[in-house]
């Protein structure tokens, strides 16, 4: 068990080692460098260039620039934003918490959600019920998490005003609010985004999860249990769910890379503070280092995220734990 | 399911009398619901064939920037009119095309280095497999979305043909490892050893032996990818480094309108309709090949 824990936290340190390096080329292609749009005009001087070039090592020889941005990088430090005038990794830092609080209740949401609807849709499986549930995953299965975005705030900002516009608290009333006026506040605000994004999520969930569930059923312990004279219900929450509870935990790790784009997007239109939200922007001021800084973190984001998934899974796993 | 009868080729791998392509064509048509996404598809398809013929308008003219400007739907403009007095339905039916092409293209693109890279990697085994294997996992950790936003910002202003294929070089990493295993498990099977007894080279065993017996997972990663590269199209031109403007793609359309959201709602409502029952329908189709393949 702690020989696997040490190999797989090995291959995620490879596997961030080499986004890095992925990052660096990205950086190192691509035609000019982050002053090319502010300095190469012909009003800026010849040496105003070199020294600011100069002063980010950027004229010195590719493999000592590699070796200076891995140790930078091993440090925490990411660059210097340009548009916030700031290191990127305090924009991350600072807007970090919005997205992960975001995104962990996009996730557990989802995850119930879906669970539920899989499981409506295999007590009824082959009814009427089954096929409008399937209908409707698939249809917010497809979805592009933008577009979703934009008719939920059209909807429910607009038409019907039951939530704010965006953003996390009210920019005006927020601090003048007692305690449990700034909680209020703060759900109002978190409600729209995150009922979106676990919509998004849970559609996905709740696909796999009917089939897992599905998979399942023809198991001899099913029969086992329908035998000795259990109720279809009990059946299946207590024996055929327990059984297919496993997948899902691989399902959470899969399942980062596609709730953090949705929450770049969501973050994006209910100008929610957070992760997405900077580095949406900053491609709209050029802000080179921010955005690739954006890219590193998302990265070892959905990285650590399914190592823990496998750890988690490891460990859930009876069959595993003696290896 | 009624009327389902047992089909010889799937319950009897002995005798595989029909080819994956006639087997994934009869399931698409045994289904229901996949029969119905084929023909929405095929209407679309339609539609994008035919753009010039049905658009009423020219899809970038800008007739009255004054007063034809952000019209509401209405008989003379069914999708209303944009910020430049430009006929949101025509525009709707020319980004059908663009978009629909941009998706084929870019998947073959991706289909192309998956197939290869999960090929050579599965047929050549030991420590180079092992390497290219490392290296696919850290691609995959990188959300693809995420992956384009640092390509399509370091090279500002790219042609279609460009975000093509950065659309297709990043969407191959899931396919080449499924092609991986199949090789592998194939690798060692009768037919391969037999070709190489007869001094097959590698390359003959790959391309002849090999290749034919990865139609399903190929046929199934093509539809679920096109699917796939409209939404991510659709994405970045919302973000506004995809399709160069003033072109018309059902994401630059919403772009367009996203700053008056409220106001303007037929702009990111119709397009994006169009977007998701296309995507519906690649999808659709996407899950009744990989059934059938399954089962097999």
């Amino acid at each position: 068990m702690l020989g696997y824990f040490a190999r797989r936290l090995g291959q995620a340190a490879v596997i961030v080692a080499i986004v890095a390096a992925i990052a660096f080329l990205l950086i190192h292609l691509a035609p000019g460098d982050p002053f090319t749009g502010i300095l190469d005009n012909p009003n800026v001087a010849e040496k105003v260039r070199t020294t600011l070039r100069a002063q980010y090592g950027l004229d010195r020889p590719l493999p000592e620039q590699f070796v200076r941005y891995v140790n930078a990088l091993a440090h925490g430090e990411l660059g210097w934003s340009l548009s916030h005038d700031q290191p990127v990794s305090e924009v991350l830092a600072s807007a970090l918490p919005n997205t992960l609080l975001l995104m962990s209740v996009a996730l557990v949401g989802s995850f119930v959600l879906g669970i539920l609807v899989a499981l409506i849709q295999v007590a009824r499986r082959g009814t009427f019920t089954d096929h409008a549930l399937s209908g409707i995953t698939l249809f917010f299965f497809s979805m592009p998490d933008f577009w979703l975005g934009i008719l939920a705030l059209l909807a429910f900002t607009y038409w019907l005003p039951i939530f704010p516009v965006g953003g996390a608290v009210d920019p005006v009333m927020h601090e003048f609010l007692g305690l449990g006026g700034r909680i209020m506040d703060r759900l109002r605000h978190l409600a729209l985004p995150t009922i979106t994004l676990i919509l998004l999520a849970s559609a996905s969930v709740a696909r796999f999860q009917r089939a897992a569930l599905l998979d399942v059923l023809p198991a001899d312990y099913i029969r086992t249990a329908r035998l000795k004279g259990l109720t279809e219900r009990q059946v299946l929450a207590r024996h055929a769910l327990r059984n297919a509870l496993l997948p899902i935990i691989t399902l959470v790790g899969l399942s980062f890379p596609a709730l953090l784009t949705g929450a770049f997007f969501i973050e994006k239109i209910f100008a929610w503070p957070g992760m997405g939200y900077a580095v949406v922007n900053a491609i709209g001021s050029r802000d080179y280092p921010l955005v690739v800084g954006g890219v590193i973190i998302g990265s070892i984001m959905v990285t650590v995220g399914s190592l823990l998934a496998d750890l988690l899974y490891a460990w859930a796993d009876p069959r595993l734990r003696g290896h | 399911m009624p009327g389902q009868t047992p089909d010889s080729a799937v319950t009897d791998p002995a005798r595989p009398r029909h080819s994956p392509l006639a087997l994934g064509v009869r399931a698409i048509l045994r289904k229901r619901s996949s029969r119905i996404a084929l023909a929405v598809l095929g209407v679309i398809v339609v539609i994008a064939v035919l753009a010039p013929l049905l658009a009423p308008y020219d899809p970038s003219a800008q007739p009255d920037i004054v007063s034809g400007k952000d019209l509401a739907p209405s008989l003379a403009h069914p999708f209303g009119t944009d910020p430049y007095s430009r006929d949101v339905l025509s525009r709707v039916i020319y980004g059908a095309r663009l978009s629909l092409t941009i998706g084929i293209l870019a998947t073959l693109v991706s289909l192309t280095f998956g197939v290869a890279y999960g090929a050579v990697s599965g047929y050549l085994g030991g420590f180079t497999d092992a390497i290219m294997m490392r290296f696919l996992d850290a691609l995959l950790s990188i959300p693809r979305l995420l992956l384009l936003l640092g390509v399509l910002v370091a090279w500002p202003h790219l042609s279609i043909g460009a975000l093509i294929v950065f659309l297709g070089l990043t969407g191959w990493f899931g396919l080449s490892r499924i092609v991986r295993g199949q090789v592998l498990a194939l690798k060692h099977a009768e037919f391969v050893t037999a070709a190489e007894a007869l001094g097959a080279s590698r390359r003959r065993i790959l391309v002849r032996h090999l290749l034919p017996n990865l139609v399903s997972p190929i046929a199934v990663a093509a539809t679920l990818g096109i699917a796939h590269v409209i939404v991510l199209e659709a994405g970045l031109s919302f973000l506004g480094i995809g399709v160069p403007q003033p072109i018309a793609s059902w994401g630059n359309i919403i772009y367009d309108g996203a700053d008056q959201i409220a106001r303007l709602w037929w702009m990111s409502l119709f397009p994006g309709l169009f977007m998701v029952i296309t995507v519906m329908t690649l999808n659709v189709l996407g899950e009744s090949l990989r059934d059938v393949y399954q089962r097999r």
